[in-house]
């Protein structure tokens, strides 16, 4: 039997708080410079959390050369179009019409798509009292505004960037929380070993700074209420830590069938190599203090990606910064790699650009690309006072140079999807290659 | 290639809450479609729909405390993936282990869910705090935690099937939330027959479930054109669009060794899924069924069989003119006149989004097990530009025992999954 399909990234394209390329993301979370401040996108003023982690400037950046795609875009598919943009620029290629059909496109989503003066609109007019009076819809601008129903779509995304780039293969959307944008980078290669696609966009995008969104987590004490310090609120592994900091963004990368990406002499960030999935299946918001869920997960990434855990030099952890979550990870950290735990590089990069949901796990993937390319361990910022339950290797403060042979990347969601992909240097996949592997 | 198999199945809609029921009404020529119950909609010009009769959110779940936790679409997910679970027999497997055995098969059984989301009536939620609050978002903020249910988020998940599902019936392994609006009910079987294949599990529960009837919706619906003054007419030349449905499905596939080593009754076998879209925009439908045609092509490559294999086809068949036309379209370049016995169910329990691809095979299989392929009762002259589709007003015996189920959706994704009935 034939060596299985190996998938290549070579491409990446962020927009986040930390910066609205991938360039200046990477540098200023090298520089662990937290983006979290007051939220200025509405008033927040009356809310228990009033501080998050905004994309600034995006309005300043070009838009893209389609002014009709963009009347179906939100600000998250606007964030997922730049980010896009990007990562089919920085691979160098893009489908044509001969291959359209052999590109993919995996997303996903956020689960808030419609604007907050879009439901205020239709408060307003059908539900003046509190309770919607249905009639009332038929005659309400808003609902009766087709690019209105465009964006809210949950389709909306994948179908703007299939229209912008021309792709005619494979496509779907997928949401489980805070775990969907590993899960749709984690598709997106198994489409590629299947060998239903050569080339797959994929990503994920979420705005959930505002008014509703917002509010979701406040109700539940997720989002942390540090308002007088936004820029040390968001402290994974910290003692004190009280909630994470919401954030917003896309991240998007091409993936490519390795042999393919060799030939046309693509620059190769690293091999995705392993994807793992598991259901925590113990309560919608946490996962077992024991780590059980994020565990198999994570062994799961790795014998997908036909290694062990002594090659594993760093780990992108989930790390939001919640009591629960930081502790439980930590745990199944410790219960995969036990005594190797000691050598395993940890950060957690939501220290600096805040919880990004459905965004969060595409966007760290190209972080783990980046970091696998410059031989450099993003640091954890803010780590004061570390909690003796979270009990692992941290880079703390400043990057720590090292050559990473493989990394993980964790995204643990709410609903208890638990995702892990495992990242390879373009070295090691080259030498298992020429060594028949 | 491993083989798989289907071991349990289930659904509930307007036409039925089991699959042999649902079949029942449609061999019986009947339709679920009727006045709108969810509100007054009298008045509205399109005022019909398929709904679940006498829903009872509390005894479908069998759990009241629940209830809290989830939305009437969760609802059904949840109800019709316990039926495909009982029927395959896992609770009883699962409590006939020790306790290590037991922890591996919870590893080893996923669960892929196709989920429709949701997106307005989850803030309706919000209303009466806007009401009372106006314009003013500071007092949004400061009254927030006085007037919405502090689980709003929580309920209002598009992942909330695959949590409690999982939660209920101890569901670790592989997992995934499709929320692809209509394909997601066939992208979640696919992506669960791709999982035991790579052999990352054993058994998995696919599961879609939807619940779109709601005021904005159907207007916006209504507004692009696509919702019929009162009857969904597939491939009618009367055909004026597509009704609203709801409801869930679901079946739990297994390789075939996991199901020979439980003695499980086994359904269908699976033998191929394929997805492909066009690309042309979010309402765009290609004329010539490109997509489509691509999707049935990619089916029958991974299914390892030809067309001619083909016993019977479940079309898409959602009543508007340009789905109709390019799905015939479709059809004929690739069956021609050796056409097997083709035909839709929309027109008897609507158009249920993301849960219609699953619900149609669902659906589809049980009729092929029963060696019957319902008619289209509506269908009086067929429309131009669909003739030459091998369609009835009348049941018939499919050519073989293999049924092709098609879907498509919005941003013009289409998907084709071929099963193979097992009596």
């Amino acid at each position: 039997m034939s060596a299985r399909r190996r998938v290549a990234i070579t491409g990446i394209g962020l927009v986040t708080p930390a910066g609205l390329d991938a360039a200046s993301t990477w540098a200023r979370i090298k520089a662990a410079k937290s983006c979290a401040g007051p939220i200025t996108i509405f008033d927040a003023s009356g809310f228990s959390t009033r501080i998050a982690a905004e994309v600034k400037g995006f309005d300043s950046l070009p838009p893209i050369d389609d002014r009709k795609l963009l009347k179906y875009a939100s600000r998250a598919h606007r964030f997922a179009l730049a980010a896009a943009d990007q990562a089919i620029a920085d691979a160098g290629i893009r489908p044509t019409l001969q291959d359209a059909t052999r590109w993919g496109c995996v997303v996903g989503a956020g689960m808030m798509t419609v604007a907050h003066p879009e439901i205020a609109a239709v408060q307003q007019a059908a539900a003046p009292e509190g309770e919607l009076i249905p009639n009332n819809i038929m005659d309400e601008p808003v609902a009766n505004d087709v690019m209105a129903f465009s964006r809210s779509l949950s389709t909306a995304g994948v179908s703007l960037l299939l229209r912008r780039f021309g792709i005619r293969g494979y496509a779907s959307t997928v949401h489980t929380a805070c775990a969907s944008g590993g899960q749709a980078v984690g598709t997106a290669m198994r489409l590629i070993r299947r060998g239903l696609a050569d080339r797959v966009l994929t990503g994920g995008f979420d705005s959930m700074i505002s008014p509703v969104g917002l509010s979701g987590f406040c109700l539940l004490s997720a989002v942390s209420s540090d308002n007088d310090h936004p820029e040390r609120a968001s402290r994974p592994f910290d003692l004190t830590r009280n909630g994470f900091v919401l954030g917003e963004g896309a991240g998007f990368l091409v993936l490519e069938e390795w042999e393919s990406a060799v030939k046309r002499g693509a620059t190769i960030y690293a091999e995705l190599a392993g994807d793992g999935n598991s259901l925590s299946s113990y309560r919608i918001t946490d996962s077992h203090p024991s780590g059980d869920g994020p565990i198999q997960a994570m062994r799961r990434a790795i014998a997908d990606a036909g290694a062990t855990t002594s090659e594993i030099d760093y780990l992108n952890a989930h790390g939001t910064s919640t009591p629960m979550n930081d502790r439980s990870e930590c745990a199944a950290v410790n219960a995969v790699f036990g005594e190797r735990a000691k050598e395993v590089g940890v950060s957690s990069t939501k220290s600096v650009m805040g919880h990004l949901i459905a965004a969060a796990g595409a966007v760290e993937a190209g972080i783990c690309a980046m970091a696998i390319r410059d031989g450099l361990m993003p640091p954890n910022a803010n780590l004061q006072q570390l909690d003796p339950d979270c009990d692992v290797n941290i880079v703390r403060d400043v990057p720590r140079e090292q050559r990473i042979g493989m990394a993980l990347s964790n995204s643990l969601g709410f609903g208890g999807s638990n995702s892990c992909l495992a990242f390879r240097h373009p070295d090691e996949t080259a030498a298992l290659i020429a060594a028949g592997r | 290639m491993k083989r798989i198999v289907i071991t349990g199945a289930g659904a509930i809609c307007g036409a039925g809450a089991d699959p042999a029921s649902i079949v029942q009404t449609l061999v019986q020529g009947q339709t679920s479609v009727g006045p709108i119950t969810a509100w007054d909609a009298e008045s509205w010009p399109c005022k019909v729909a398929s709904e679940v009769p006498e829903y009872n959110g509390g005894k479908l779940l069998g759990d009241r405390k629940l209830l809290k936790l989830v939305r009437r679409s969760d609802v059904f997910g949840i109800y019709a993936g316990g039926q495909a679970i009982e029927q395959a027999g896992l609770p009883a497997a699962l409590a006939a282990l020790d306790e290590n055995a037991a922890a591996l098969y919870s590893d080893q059984t996923g669960c892929y869910v196709g989920s429709g989301g949701g997106a307005f009536e989850v803030n309706y939620d919000y209303f009466p705090l806007m009401a009372e609050t106006g314009d003013s978002l500071q007092k949004f903020g400061q009254e927030l935690s006085n007037m919405v249910n502090p689980m709003w988020l929580l309920r209002s998940l598009p992942n909330n099937v695959l949590c409690h599902v999982s939660i209920r019936h101890q569901l670790k392994g592989p997992n995934g939330c499709i929320t692809n609006h209509t394909t997601s009910g066939m992208l979640s079987v696919i992506e669960s027959a791709w999982a035991l294949r790579e052999g990352d599990a054993e058994r998995v529960v696919a599961i879609s479930h939807d619940a779109p009837i709601e005021p904005q919706t159907l207007q916006y619906l209504n507004r692009v054109g696509l919702i019929s003054q009162g009857a969904l007419r597939p491939f009618d030349a009367a055909h004026d669009g597509c009704v609203l449905g709801e409801g869930a499905a679901s079946f739990v596939l297994e390789t075939e060794a996991s199901a020979a080593a439980r003695g499980a009754t086994v359904l269908a076998e699976y033998l191929g899924g394929g997805d492909a879209s066009e690309g042309e925009g979010i309402f765009t439908i290609r004329s010539d069924g490109d997509g489509l045609s691509r999707a049935i092509e990619a089916a029958l490559l991974d299914a390892g069989i030809s067309a001619a294999d083909v016993g019977m086809i479940v079309t898409h068949g959602n009543g508007t003119e340009q789905s109709d036309c390019s799905e015939a379209a479709a059809l004929l370049r690739i069956f021609g006149s050796a056409m097997p016995p083709v035909t839709a169910f929309k027109w008897s329990y609507g158009h249920s989004f993301a849960t219609s691809g699953l619900l149609d095979a669902v659906v589809g299989l049980e009729a092929c097990r029963q060696q019957v392929v319902p008619g289209i009762a509506t269908l009086q002259k067929l429309a131009e530009g669909c003739e030459g589709l091998n369609v009835s007003t009348q049941s018939r015996a499919p050519r073989s025992n293999i049924v092709l189920i098609l879907c498509r959706g919005f941003a013009g994704t289409n998907a084709a999954l071929l099963l193979r009935a097992v009596k």
